[in-house]
């Protein structure tokens, strides 16, 4: 760009009324010479649109209303109309023209909302002025009496525009008149000030905000830049025009059109939300209905939540977590007034924050709450988040140039957070599996952090390098679990591994599926990391998840679930130098720390006395079982009837056997009437049970006789059985779904060893009232053989009710 | 002028796209698709539940290239897409009568 057109620019706002001025003179020309001899009378001229404003840019369209008298226009006076248009397009105007009457000027059009929002800029130029004064007159009492209706129309067309740009501001290559926050929306804050400050007796012009001022100059020049630069009616921000206006640093001055478009479309969004609430009375019963939820700490208000006590937000800064926490749970947003107080603490929340504090539970249930990703969309917009986390900072409003993105990165990584938790189908079942959502929320929130760092927007190496770096800071800071933490440094680390192998491997070859398999680990992995896979995916512009490559990434995830379901049997760990562990599954290996291992190496030593030993301890929400035990008929049948005997749900279970016949069970459960937390003794005797049942001093159907009966009803869940003698090298693979009830585990392990199978590896999952047990058995230390796998397929569907 | 069509393994595309941009060829058109030839589906088990793949994710290329240059082409796309498994895929060639490029009315190969 050149000094002379620089300085043109600074001018844009005047240029644009010139443009008006001369436009208005060569229409006025035009109509007397061609016009107005043929149509004397009944015919007047308005401007109206951004013409009636007097906001011409360079390349827009002339908005022109012809006004005709009610009996309409005859052959000769059209033949006039189309010679007069024709010497204004000659003269290198594009007319967009229409021609109605006063009273259609004095109706509600529902579907053609354009033409009475045009008119609210109306102003006019020539002809028949008794004809106009008799409309221009009425108008003002005609918005009065048709507000609501003009308002939602006015909302409707809104709304659908920004649903054209996935309601978000932060696209790359931004139109700078119709993408949210652009010209467009800050016309529809003006027009809508109009409508409800409208009074019978003329129209009001209502003043905008410093800040919206400010913001529509800058726009205006930049709207009137990109005519100039193009040519033509040009609204694209394309990244050469970026070049262009920015210099030498064009992502800072993006960076600076944001936050204009953020105040824009900040505005548009306020009177969006008005529009909504008064626009249905049940809407309005809801919103008084929702009030309910207010507490000690929050009030609810118009769908708005408010801190009750602006002093105890600035005494107790964790209060800010809560109130992010209830707006997720509850899907409220917080009140304009809250963002307000909150952005006003930005300063000192960021210097509490800084300090490493055990903030990481407050956050896990932020992250858990059924609409988190609003939450920490709400958190970014009041500037918690990066107060909370300041090395996200470097991706706010980050333009990273590719083909496929479509969102700056921050943009991006909320995008990602909303797809993860709408994940539907098979994600949407892997989502309701993984124990931890918050880690992969965490982790997501992370993954992309490191590309604002040097290098980071050009190498995905570096970028991945410095994401793990930045969320490594983040973790230790807001003191979350070193397990936790490991899971989130795999989940950054390999973020993009699962797309570069469905783009270069062959998941036809079982050797490369291997190799995946290798890399991720586990089942509890394998899952989390195609979650993130699936959300990363979707969220680099709203096609990018054909069917195709969801289908691609399901197929990777099964063929990688495979190997890893295979391997349990077949990959032994073996020389370990813990005797204890020579045997197991590698697994074992990759689903414990060291804490864990030594624990079950004093379990084992505990165990050596009587052959057994029993550990039951509590986890967060649930609770744990470990037996150390000599393998022996029905031990897994032993310790599932025990638990469903004393009213516990199992959830998880993990069995496996080293060499020496040594067997490690793992039940995670819940205890759904809080028994064991409400009478602490009771664990001991719990615990005194299993150990009696093991050892045969106790008969678990005894224990069972009083558990209520599994529900006669027809299951939802059909039962799926089936055999895989190729899975494993000595075992035979038996796959069960089945609806869950109480006692499910006990019934279907005692069906094994009724058979006379014996149970080598378990790993049993639940979800949504769905059990999927994997159980590795032999009959006499072989494989199953057809006779048997018929045999104990009937049993087992039998004690799932069939 | 020849219009080249090829069906190949995803995870090929990388491959032959660096054989082709060698060739001086960097115009094309990419298409995830689905289909099969001789391979046919399969079925595939997870959670005791079977899935019927019966048609298979591949990529379809196509590109116009002077005649000169098509043998040439095939032969890049072949080496590069070759596994010697069955469903590697297929080229189909057919003849251009004329190309066309938009902006400024170049003809022929000037416009590829």
């Amino acid at each position: 760009m050149d000094t002379a057109e620089r300085v043109l620019l600074e001018d844009a706002l005047i240029s644009l009324a010139e443009r008006a001025g001369r436009v208005d003179r060569a229409v006025t020309e035009a109509a007397e010479g061609l016009l107005f001899p043929a149509i004397p009378a009944g015919l007047a001229l308005v401007a109206v649109g951004g013409y009636g404003r007097r906001q011409l840019f360079p390349h827009s369209d002339v908005d022109l209303l012809l006004l005709a008298a009610g009996d309409g226009v005859g052959g000769e006076q059209q033949q006039a109309i189309s010679e007069f248009l024709q010497r204004l397009w000659d003269g290198g105007m594009r007319v967009s023209q229409q021609v109605r009457t006063p009273e259609e000027c004095l109706e509600v059009h529902d579907r053609n909302a354009e033409l009475n929002i045009s008119l609210l800029d109306q102003r006019f130029l020539a002809g028949d002025r008794a004809l106009y004064a008799g409309m221009g007159q009425k108008f003002p009492r005609f918005v009065e009496s048709h507000r609501e209706e003009l308002m939602r129309n006015l909302a409707r067309l809104t709304r659908e525009r920004h649903a054209k740009y996935a309601a978000t501001f932060y696209h790359l290559e931004p139109n700078v008149k119709e993408t949210p926050g652009g010209l467009r929306d800050y016309q529809f804050v003006h027009w809508m000030e109009q409508l409800r400050e409208a009074n019978g007796a003329r129209m009001a012009q209502p003043e905008a905000p410093a800040e919206l001022q400010q913001a529509f100059r800058f726009l205006a020049r930049l709207r009137w830049f990109l005519h100039r630069q193009a040519g033509r009616d040009n609204n694209l921000l394309t990244f050469e025009a970026q070049d262009a206006m920015g210099g030498s640093d064009a992502a800072a001055w993006m960076r600076e059109y944001y936050r204009q478009a953020r105040a824009v479309y900040r505005a548009a969004a306020g009177r969006l939300e008005n529009a909504g609430a008064q626009s249905s009375g049940l809407f309005a019963q809801f919103r008084d209905w929702r009030s309910r939820l207010s507490n000690g700490d929050f009030a609810v208000h118009r769908e708005r939540v408010h801190f009750r006590s602006q002093h105890e937000m600035e005494q107790r800064p964790e209060l800010v977590l809560e109130m992010f926490e209830f707006a997720g749970r509850h899907e409220l947003k917080p009140s304009a007034e809250a963002a307000q107080q909150m952005e006003a603490r930005l300063k000192g929340l960021r210097e509490y924050f800084k300090e490493p504090r055990a903030l990481w539970e407050a956050l896990q249930r932020i992250f858990s709450t059924e609409h988190a990703p609003a939450a920490v969309r709400w958190m970014h917009e009041t500037g918690v988040l990066t107060a909370l986390f300041p090395e996200l900072e470097g991706m706010e409003c980050l333009v990273v140039r590719d083909f496929y993105h479509r969102y700056t990165v921050d943009e991006h990584t909320l995008v990602a957070l909303t797809n993860l938790w709408k994940a539907e189908g098979g994600y949407g079942d892997l989502l309701r599996e993984v124990e931890q959502p918050a880690l992969l929320l965490f982790a997501l929130l992370f993954h992309d952090a490191g590309k604002g760092r040097p290098g980071g927007a050009e190498a995905e190496e570096s970028h991945v390098a410095w994401s793990l770096r930045l969320a490594e800071e983040a973790m230790r800071r807001v003191k979350m679990p070193e397990t936790d933490r490991d899971t989130v440094r795999f989940l950054i680390g390999h973020h993009l591994e699962l797309s570069a192998a469905m783009r270069g491997r062959d998941l036809a070859d079982p050797r490369s599926m291997e190799e995946v398999a290798h890399q991720v680990g586990t089942v509890e992995r394998l899952k989390a990391l195609t979650l993130v896979t699936y959300a990363d995916i979707s969220a680099v512009n709203p096609a990018a998840m054909t069917a195709w490559r969801a289908e691609q990434l399901w197929r990777l995830y099964l063929k990688v679930h495979h190997e890893l379901t295979r391997e349990l049997e077949t990959e032994r760990i073996a020389g370990a130098p813990v005797e204890l562990l020579d045997g197991f599954p590698m697994r074992y290996l990759r689903t414990h720390t060291e804490e864990q291992i030594a624990e079950h190496v004093a379990l084992e030593e505990r165990s050596r006395g009587r052959g057994l030993a029993v550990e039951i301890r509590r986890r967060e929400s649930t609770w744990q079982l470990t037996a150390m035990a000599q393998d022996r008929m029905g031990l897994f049948a032993v310790l599932a009837g025990t638990l469903a005997g004393f009213g516990m749900n199992i959830l998880r279970a993990e069995a496996f056997s080293n060499r020496r016949g040594l067997v490690l069970d793992t039940l995670v459960f819940e205890d759904p009437n809080r028994t064991l937390e409400l009478n602490p003794t009771e664990v001991d005797r719990l615990r005194v049970t299993v150990e009696r049942a093991l050892g045969g001093k106790l008969d678990v159907r005894d224990l069972l006789r009083n558990r209520p009966k599994p529900p006669s009803r027809k299951q939802r869940v059909g039962t799926r059985v089936r055999f895989d003698g190729e899975a494993g090298s000595s075992a035979t693979l038996v796959e069960i779904v089945a609806a869950d009830r109480p006692g499910l585990l006990y019934d279907l392990a005692s069906a094994i060893s009724a058979q006379g199978g014996n149970i080598e590896v378990v790993l049993t999952d639940t979800r949504a009232h769905q059990a999927i047990d994997v159980f590795y058995v032999t009959v006499g230390g072989r494989k199953l053989t057809g006779e048997q796998e018929a045999a104990m397929g009937e049993a087992l569907r039998r004690a799932c009710g069939e | 002028m020849k219009k080249i069509e090829a069906i190949i393994q995803p995870f090929k595309l990388d491959e032959v796209k660096t054989a082709l941009g060698a060739l001086g060829v960097d115009g094309m058109t990419i298409t995830e698709v689905r289909g099969h030839g001789r391979q046919k589906g399969h079925k595939e088990v997870y959670r005791g539940q079977e899935y019927h793949v019966d048609l298979l994710p591949k990529i379809k290329i196509e590109m116009v290239v002077a005649a000169g240059l098509a043998e040439e082409v095939i032969r890049g796309v072949t080496a590069a897409a070759r596994t010697g498994k069955i469903g590697d895929g297929k080229i189909f060639v057919y003849e251009v009568a004329e190309a066309v490029r938009i902006r400024n009315d170049d003809r022929g190969d000037a416009a590829l």
